[in-house]
């Protein structure tokens, strides 16, 4: 302050402007400004981020956690799902008839079953067929030529109409009560108790992936909104000089925007490793059931469209944070 | 250009700032505004600026009775007039040019025409040489003739400043007043509040005195 020497003599003398330029700005925003305020926005948001690794990287973590949870329940449901897709199609009933009844009684009854309308088709088994049949595929063929008689009865294959959703086919009930039956065997019952709890299963997934996902909304606005805290007298000066609110939320929604992809890279790569640590024992689980089924990685479609939905997320946290703290056009 | 029509502020807390008052500034014109403080000098610009809106009465700013405005035209009101604050209200992350471009890159310029015009401006300061400077680097007369060319970049109609010489010793205050006569001899309407009393003097300039939010004086060139 003292001992300045003076200073006004690098004050130039101004010139007078022309009436144009005099006008205040009002013409509407042309594109290519339009997009250079995007792009500021865009970049100076992920520098702030950038200029503090460690807060950042927590957000992020915490989102891509709390978005990585669900993603890893969905993988295994579906899992779970194709494991169980190979019986779906057991709907058929089996019918032991008693071992005193005849070929007859079991051809008999074969055609009448077959006349019923919500039967599709009937294949009739006899005793020697299931021998040969059980011959072939036992490999104890010659313990079977031990036996003095065909201790097999007659066996009715029904195949029913698929019945209303959670029903048995009305067959079945016709079926016990007929004479000449000794068991009937209706897979589809529990096939159906299954699918019930698959169900459940994969409606908690979704009320999760609910929870979660406005978990990692609050975390981003809290996140947010204590940026708008610690930039409050930068707010209110772009306020005082005429900044719109769409000025002063950008770059708060760029910077949601960024951490809900942060996160959504998170949420991948934590799916994927989990994947990678069990794809070992899993595939020695698989081994021995024959390669019958194989384990299912996240769909790619889904993968594809994380980035999308947590970014959007962010998006929407930076969104109601902002609507919420930045008292529009009152900067004291 | 700018009028008061019977205008009465009160604020929530039933403070009663400003009370009936009338006064007509023409284009061009530059005035000071003071008295002691709790007058209602800052509220008579923030009404200018629509930071605050008139309990009754109307403000008139280049023909439009601000008043009723709607809360959505507000930051295009704003882009039309220059402000100057007592702590100069600096963005200290950002750099001295960055600072003076703010408004135009509110309003949308191209970044050719954005660059020739804070330099325009920081010549006119005469700080051109400090663009790339850090504001917390600068001097307090500098740091306030930052804001000065912050608050003239966008070539406003209006130029409003609150207490800009308070941090400043007189020499400084001297050549920050003298800058805003400049700004006047261009065509600018200017409206300075301060308590300075001697320097406003000094200037030769039109001085409204408010007391308790009522007009006591108002000295014309010449007059004094």
């Amino acid at each position: 302050m003292f001992g300045r020497k003076p200073t006004g003599n690098r004050l130039k003398p101004t010139t007078a402007p022309r009436p144009a330029e005099r006008a205040a700005p009002r013409q509407r925003l042309g594109f290519s400004s339009w997009r250079d305020q995007h792009l500021y926005s865009l970049f100076s948001s992920l520098g702030r981020l950038v200029a503090r690794p460690w807060a950042t990287a927590l957000t992020a973590l915490v989102m891509g956690l709390a978005l990585a949870l669900p993603l890893l329940f969905l993988v295994l449901l579906n899992n779970a799902r194709s494991l169980s897709g190979g019986w779906q199609d057991a709907r058929e009933i089996t019918v032991f008839m008693q071992p005193a009844s005849d070929d007859a009684a079991a051809a008999a009854l074969a055609q009448k079953l077959s006349a019923r309308a919500d039967v599709v088709a009937v294949k009739r088994k006899t005793p020697q067929e299931g021998l040969d049949e059980f011959r072939a595929m036992s490999g104890f063929a010659d313990a079977l030529d031990v036996l003095k008689y065909n201790p097999l009865p007659n066996v009715l294959i029904v195949t029913p109409r698929e019945p209303a959703r959670g029903q048995d086919p009305a067959v079945l009930a016709a079926l016990k009560a007929e004479s000449g039956v000794d068991l009937v065997q209706y897979d589809a019952s529990w096939r159906r108790r299954l699918g019930a709890i698959l169900e459940l299963a994969q409606r908690g997934v979704f009320v999760l992936a609910g929870l979660l996902g406005l978990a990692t909304l609050l975390v981003v606005g809290n996140t947010v909104r204590m940026d708008i805290q610690a930039r409050a007298e930068e707010i209110a000066v772009m306020q005082l000089i005429g900044a719109s609110p769409g000025f002063v939320r950008r770059p708060f929604l760029y910077t949601g925007i960024w951490y809900g992809l942060f996160a959504g890279a998170f949420a991948l790569i934590a799916v994927f490793a989990v994947q990678f640590a069990l794809s070992g024992p899993v595939g020695q689980l698989l081994d021995s059931y024959d390669h019958r089924f194989v384990l299912q990685g996240l769909n790619p479609l889904a993968a594809a469209s994380v980035p999308f939905v947590s970014a959007a997320l962010g998006w929407l946290g930076a969104m109601l944070a902002t609507a919420r703290h930045l008292a529009e056009g009152h900067p004291e | 250009m700018i009028r008061f029509d019977q205008v009465t502020k009160r604020y929530a807390s039933g403070h009663e700032a400003l009370h009936e008052l009338s006064l007509e500034l023409g284009a061009g014109e530059m005035a000071f505004i003071t008295g002691h403080s709790g007058a209602g000098k800052s509220t008579l610009l923030k009404l200018i600026a629509l930071i605050e809106r008139p309990t009754r009465g109307h403000v008139t700013v280049n023909g439009q009775n601000i008043g009723a405005m709607r809360q959505r035209s507000v930051p295009q009101h704003r882009r039309g007039i220059g402000m100057v604050f007592q702590d100069h209200r600096l963005l200290m992350d950002r750099s001295v040019f960055d600072n003076v471009a703010l408004p135009l890159v509110i309003a949308g310029l191209a970044r050719e025409e954005i660059g020739k015009r804070v330099r325009a401006a920081l010549d006119k300061v005469g700080l051109l040489d400090r663009d790339r400077a850090a504001p917390i680097t600068l001097s307090t007369g500098e740091q306030q003739r930052v804001g000065i060319a912050r608050a003239i970049v966008a070539k406003p109609a209006v130029l409003i400043a609150d207490e800009p010489t308070g941090n400043l010793d007189p020499q400084l205050s001297a050549e920050i007043m003298q800058l805003f006569a400049e700004f006047q001899q261009v065509g600018t309407t200017v409206v300075v509040a301060s308590h300075d009393l001697p320097l406003v003097k000094r200037m030769g300039k039109r001085v409204i005195v408010l007391d308790h939010g009522r007009l006591l004086d108002d000295f014309r060139p010449g007059a004094l």
